[in-house]
């Protein structure tokens, strides 16, 4: 007898998916934010909604890119080696190797002071994407998917694409619907990735459907054996949530239907050979993913590319690396822009830390790491547009004004997003944790337009 | 006088404690069972909103000053009030603090201006409704009970209160009034503890069920249909008789090992690659396997806890008797040297860094404690000072770990040598074998040659562990950086732990103690040891531990459900030789192992996380279970061991290497287990990333498990297969659908499904024009249902 159970379902407004919606989420998410996938109103008033992290995995040389360090006095001393020119009414500083970025220099929001904890990459990495050096936490998109849901319903809140270790776009303990879905790991021949399993020609998707009814039913029969299982009826819920991911998933992996002309200007399938550090990832194919995906609601978009850790051969491995991403950042820009996109989607761009310089004519051609000054931007989502922000010393060694760590600058993008980024917290093994850590993170409000 | 609404409020339940700290969840979470869903809903939707809203600023536990000593987010803070009373008088909205204050009545609140009248009216009706609270108290030490577990360890006494570090107790087994229900002296805690709270065990599972719930929970593999028959009549004439013939019969079986092999596999963290070292690289362990075929014998062989345990930590350091012997002992210290490392490259902590996962995977793995935030400092809450961390550090310091030649990639790790092994055969890769995949010259990007390896081709290799030459004390590492050195320790073990019967365990200067750090670990008295086990153990049964955090047994962790039945557990399994079969056995003739996992309503109720074990737990079958399960009943699994691996003669990035994956009809446990690159047929139900202890898997729902059973290449390969055995064995639909439910489910298909397959078969049959494809269908929608997936 099922008299509760019945009872129950009557008894609750939204009936059968509001259960299993519940069980698919903690109590908790249920209770603070509604739960689950579904759109959630931010808290604050929001200026983005979605995020595009354009990741630059081994530490990209801010001196070479976005963070002109001319020679001063009459002794060399460490700075830029590449040719800097300004660009755009703004007059923003970008090195000779992104031409392409150039031309949207008026878009662009620099923060030259960024810092962070640690040279070590795998810690600082780990830092950059969920705020901790060393254990597992949830990732800055699941923080963000947690907070926010995710606008389609028949994709999950986050994914990543190029990604590197599971850690990096885990909800850790958050509930696994904000885990992030990979799209190819790094090394992999990246113009082939795809989220597994999402599709098979075995069966046309009406028999699909037909076949699922058939488990459903019987799920469902199950299920009323064994009344109040909220597991069991997660799994119904997120069974359908597959099932529809097929039917979309699958189109917007297929890039085949943009014109010639977006294929080009997003360099698709263009680089065939690695040089030194720069890895070949297909990373303009990634970029148009990412807006595809942006454009159909996901809520946060990882794209990677990598390394940049050119210890040796500084300059071809920079060049090569700047040469293969320029062009398809330029091009999600502009498309992004005008599609009407840029103006509620965060780009972010940047990576776990910067390099020390160069000193001109001396005939060495290699750096390391350096964590105590380096650049990010950000683009979109109501950030000034052709803005500088903090500064490092004349050598670029370390920031000196305008100082923004890890930890604000998660703070900042969560409030660019609507989220209260001291408040967004979640309850596990004996104390609560958020994106910010226990110091908490400072907005940068100067940054906004 | 008015009562204080605190005191009205009922518990549903006695609480029960048995622990040291008060904030158990048990009482809480059957508490919370009992609230109605419309409460629920009303306090969520409507309550719980504006009290985070408008009120937690000045009145949670996070406001920076608490405003009036009153605390509106949890439950008892709002029952029992403040400084002006209880916020809340169930029933009587017109005498509660709250909605006085909300009216501006007296007191105004909140301050900046009155909250409109529908949310006021919406209090107003909650209190009506009796001030349903669905909030459960979590789990919040508060600053003087985590002081008192700081200081505790500064005290002389040695005797902190951290429970799990208290001796372990030799509880009487207790008297309870249903004499007839148990059957193992482990019933009578469970019976005792559930009739002091007025509850009762529910029904016995029905035979069906039990049998399939001891073949998936021995065997990780699902019976047969005959299996279940001969079962079900034996249960009829004697039930007893019945359970342990096959109990008996099933942990004498090889899959035994391969399916209890596997856990303890989970906690030793055990991969067949290092895993990302932080900059894409991969490279993989050839030789791990032979730590997974010791295992696997281990469990079979039921080698005593200890003795497994000893071999793990000092296997090169024991004396043996034959030449095979010392192999497998050698092959055992593969437990501490399958580290995922990160990066050597400009990383001055890596010894470090492989030590710390040394002493994490000998902490949390076999103490359930974590040592490892006292690397940088103290441990803030368990009493782990970080001397001691040094003190084990300089016993892995003294010790030299042999991962091996890292693919010749010296940026990720230092090549490194190898046990050789005596007694294990020489296996040369296929003759046309040539490795493809080569290390790249990181400047110009040129292949590298593979330089030749120090053993001849096909030579037996074990990676694992042996004293270095030199064994020397560890100086600590302040904040746990390499380059800034502070005193020496003297190398020991985690003084908090005892035991009284290790004070004589002495270290040999001469040696890395190694030797002594087993024989620590398995004194008798150990604290935390057995216990651990225990629960692991009981976990694997119940699908929740005895503590429900079973890699965490410190003041963070979960205390013990049943404290005394954990330590009679474990007194008895250190009793018994530390016969893991032997504690397996016990348990599941247990009635409380045999209880159904439906219960009467009342019973979920009162106890809806099933603390008091009123009824077994509901639980899917794990990755390798469902892959293995798929197998048998499509009728390709192939329950011969696999030989090796598919990368024993392959030291390579797996980075560079594509997938390495390749098909096989063996048991899951035989899969490449690579970091960074499970593998595919599994990776879709959470397996994890073997690189830290992992005691007990998530069990998340996500559509990727769902995408994984409509479209994956091994799901439709065996549902294919499944159709074909199914076909040949009769001509008739009914009897092949009849058929498929026994294969699949064990079970006849009702009326319903029995018209629903049917139906199914007919339409696809005639869209598809395949009868083929039309039964590979109805098969694989058996294997994808929730009855297939799950256990009872």
């Amino acid at each position: 007898m099922n008299f509760s159970r019945r009872a129950m379902l009557q008894s609750t407004s939204c009936g059968f998916g509001a259960l299993a919606l519940n069980a698919l989420c903690s109590e908790q998410v249920a209770a603070s934010s509604g739960g689950g996938l579904e759109t959630r109103t931010p808290t604050l008033a929001a200026r983005a909604k979605r995020v595009i992290f354009l990741c630059m995995s081994g530490g990209p040389a801010h001196l070479d890119t976005f963070d002109y360090k001319p020679q001063t006095g009459q002794k060399k001393h460490p700075g830029s080696v590449f040719r800097f020119r300004q660009h755009g009414e703004s007059g923003l500083g970008i090195s000779e190797l992104l031409p392409e970025t150039a031309k949207h220099a008026d878009d662009l929001c620099v923060i030259n002071g960024m810092h962070a904890d640690t040279g070590i990459h795998a810690q600082s990495f780990l830092q950059l994407h969920t705020g901790d050096r060393l254990r597992k936490r949830p990732s800055l998109g699941s923080w963000i998917s947690y907070g926010l849901g995710t606008e389609n319903q028949n994709l999950p809140g986050f994914i990543s694409l190029n990604t590197s270790k599971s850690s990096i776009y885990s909800s850790a303990f958050l509930p696994s619907i904000y885990n992030g879905t990979p799209i190819g790991v790094n090394g992999e021949n990246m113009s082939l990735a795809t989220i597994n399993n999402v599709s098979s020609d075995h069966l046309p998707l009406s028999t699909k459907r037909r076949q699922l009814d058939f488990v459903q039913a019987m799920n469902r029969n199950h299920l009323m054996q064994r009344p109040a299982d909220k597991k069991l009826e997660s799994v119904i819920e997120s069974m359908e949530l597959g099932f529809r991911m097929q039917s979309v998933a699958p189109d917007l992996l297929d890039i085949s239907t943009e014109t010639k002309a977006t294929l080009d200007d997003y360099r698709v399938g263009q680089q065939k050979k690695s040089t030194g550090t720069c890895k070949v990832s297909d990373f303009g194919r990634q970029c148009l993913l990412a807006r595809r995906f942006a454009e159909a609601g996901v809520r946060f978009i990882e794209v990677s590319h990598g390394s940049w850790d050119q210890h040796k051969n500084h300059r071809r491995d920079l060049k090569a690396n700047c040469e293969v991403t320029d062009a398809p950042v330029a091009a999600l820009l502009g498309d992004l822009k005008q599609r009407g996109l840029l103006d509620d989607t965060l780009v972010i761009w940047g990576g776990e830390f910067g390099r020390p310089g160069l000193t001109p004519e001396d005939g060495k051609d290699e750096t390391g790491h350096n964590s105590n000054g380096f650049t990010f931007w950000l683009a979109g989502g109501g950030v000034k547009r052709g803005h500088v922000h903090g500064k490092t010393d004349p050598t670029g060694a370390r920031a000196v004004e305008g100082k923004v760590h890890f930890r604000d600058l998660h703070a900042t993008i969560l409030h660019l997003m609507g989220l209260p980024p001291n408040d967004l917290k979640y309850w596990h093994a004996g104390r609560e944790h958020r994106l910010t850590g226990p110091e908490g993170g400072k907005v940068v409000h100067e940054l906004f337009a | 006088m008015r009562i204080p609404a605190a005191c009205r409020t009922v518990q549903v339940l006695p609480i029960v404690v048995g622990v040291v700290f008060g904030w158990v969840n048990a009482v809480s979470a059957a508490d919370k069972a009992t609230i109605s869903p419309e409460d629920r809903a009303f306090f969520e939707n409507r309550i719980r909103p504006v009290l985070v809203k408008h009120c937690f600023e000045c009145h949670s536990a996070d406001a920076e000053e608490v405003g009036g000593k009153l605390l509106l987010d949890t439950r008892d803070g709002l029952r029992s009030g403040g400084e002006s009373g209880p916020a809340v008088v169930v029933g009587k909205p017109d005498e509660s603090r709250i909605i006085q204050a909300m009216r501006y009545d007296g007191i105004e609140m909140p301050p900046e201006q009155p909250l409109p009248e529908a949310v006021i009216n919406d209090f107003v009706k909650w209190v009506q409704r009796g001030a349903p609270d669905p909030r459960v108290p979590v789990a919040r030490p508060d600053a003087k009970t985590v002081e008192a577990a700081k200081t505790a360890v500064n005290k002389q006494d040695g005797k902190p209160p951290l429970w799990s570090l208290q001796p372990r107790t030799e509880p009487a087994i207790p008297e309870v009034k249903n004499r007839d229900w148990p059957l193992d002296p482990l019933d009578r805690f469970v019976l005792a503890r559930l009739e002091s709270a007025n509850l009762a065990p529910t029904h016995d599972a029905d035979p069906r069920t039990l049998i399939r719930r001891l073949y998936v929970d021995l065997l990780g593999l699902p019976p047969t249909m005959e299996d279940v028959e001969k079962f079900v009549s034996e249960h009829e004439l004697d039930r007893v008789k019945a359970v342990q013939a096959v109990v008996d019969n099933l942990l004498a079986r090889p899959q035994f090992g391969e399916r209890w092999g596997r856990h303890w596999l989970d906690v030793a963290r055990y991969g067949e690659s290092n895993g990302n070292d932080g900059l894409g690289r991969n490279p993989t362990f050839p030789h791990a396997w032979r730590y997974r075929d010791y295992v696997i014998d281990a469990f079979n062989n039921d080698v005593p806890y200890d003795r497994f345990l000893a071999e793990q930590i000092a296997g090169d350091l024991l004396p043996s008797d034959s030449p095979a012997e010392r192999d497998r002992h050698l092959i055992a210290t593969g437990f501490l040297a399958m580290a995922s490392k990160p990066a050597k490259a400009m990383n001055t902590n890596f010894d470090m860094d492989v030590v710390a996962d040394q002493i994490e995977v000998v902490g949390t793995g076999i103490m359930g404690i974590s040592v490892a935030c006292a690397r940088c400092h103290d441990h803030k809450f368990d009493p782990i000072p970080t001397r001691d961390y040094y003190a084990l550090a300089g016993i892995f310091t003294s010790t030299e770990t042999m991962w091996g030649l890292a693919a010749n990639e010296k940026l990720t790790a230092s090549p490194t040598d190898l046990h050789v092994l005596k007694a294990a055969p020489e296996v040369l890769p296929p003759a046309d074998f040539v490795e493809t995949v080569l290390v790249l010259e990181s400047n110009t990007g040129v292949p590298k040659a593979i330089p030749k390896p120090k053993w001849p081709v096909g030579t037996p290799l074990a990676i694992g562990v042996r004293d270095k030459a030199k064994p020397a004390d560890c100086k600590i590492n302040v904040k746990g950086d390499a380059k800034k050195l502070g005193e020496v320790v003297p190398r020991g073990f985690v003084t908090a732990c005892g035991p009284e019967s290790s004070d004589a365990l002495k270290i040999d200067p001469k040696q890395s103690g190694r030797l002594q750090l087993a024989e620590w670990l398995t004194q008798p008295d150990h604290p935390l040891t057995a216990r651990v086990m225990v629960n692991r153990i009981w976990l694997h049964l119940f699908g929740q531990g005895i503590v429900r955090t079973p890699d965490d047994f410190g003041v963070y962790g979960e205390r013990p459900s049943h404290p005394e039945l954990l330590d009679y557990l474990a007194n008895r399994f250190v009793e018994d030789g530390w016969s893991i079969k032997h504690l397996i056995r016990s348990i599941v003739l247990s009635r409380t192992y045999q209880l159904s996992s439906d219960a009467p309503e009342e019973t979920l109720a009162a106890d809806g996380e099933n603390i008091f074990l009123t009824r077994h737990n509901r639980r899917r079958l794990d990755a390798e279970s469902l892959r293995d399960s798929m197998l048998a009943v499509s009728g390709r699994l192939n329950l011969e061991p696999a030989d090796g691996s598919i990368i024993r003669h392959r030291d390579i990035l797996v980075n560079l290497a594509g997938n390495l994956h390749q098909p096989s009809n063996h048991r899951s446990v035989y899969l490449c287990y690579l970091r960074s690159s499970l593998p595919p047929e599994l990776a879709a139900f959470d397996v994890p990333d073997f690189t830290t202890v992992t005691g007990q898997r998530d069990v998340s729902t996500i559509p990727g498990q769902a995408l994984h059973l409509f479209n994956n290449p091994f799901v439709i390969e065996q549902a294919e297969h499944f159709a074909q055995s199914i076909m040949k064995e009769s001509t008739n639909d009914r009897d092949r659908v009849r058929s498929a439910f026994r294969h699949a489910l064990n079970r006849e298909p009702g009326q319903n499904e029995l018209g629903q397959a049917i139906e199914l078969l007919r339409l696809t049959a005639s869209e598809l024009k395949s009868d083929n494809k039309a039964w590979s269908s109805l098969c694989q929608a058996l294997l994808a249902t929730n009855e297939f997936r799950y256990i009872d």
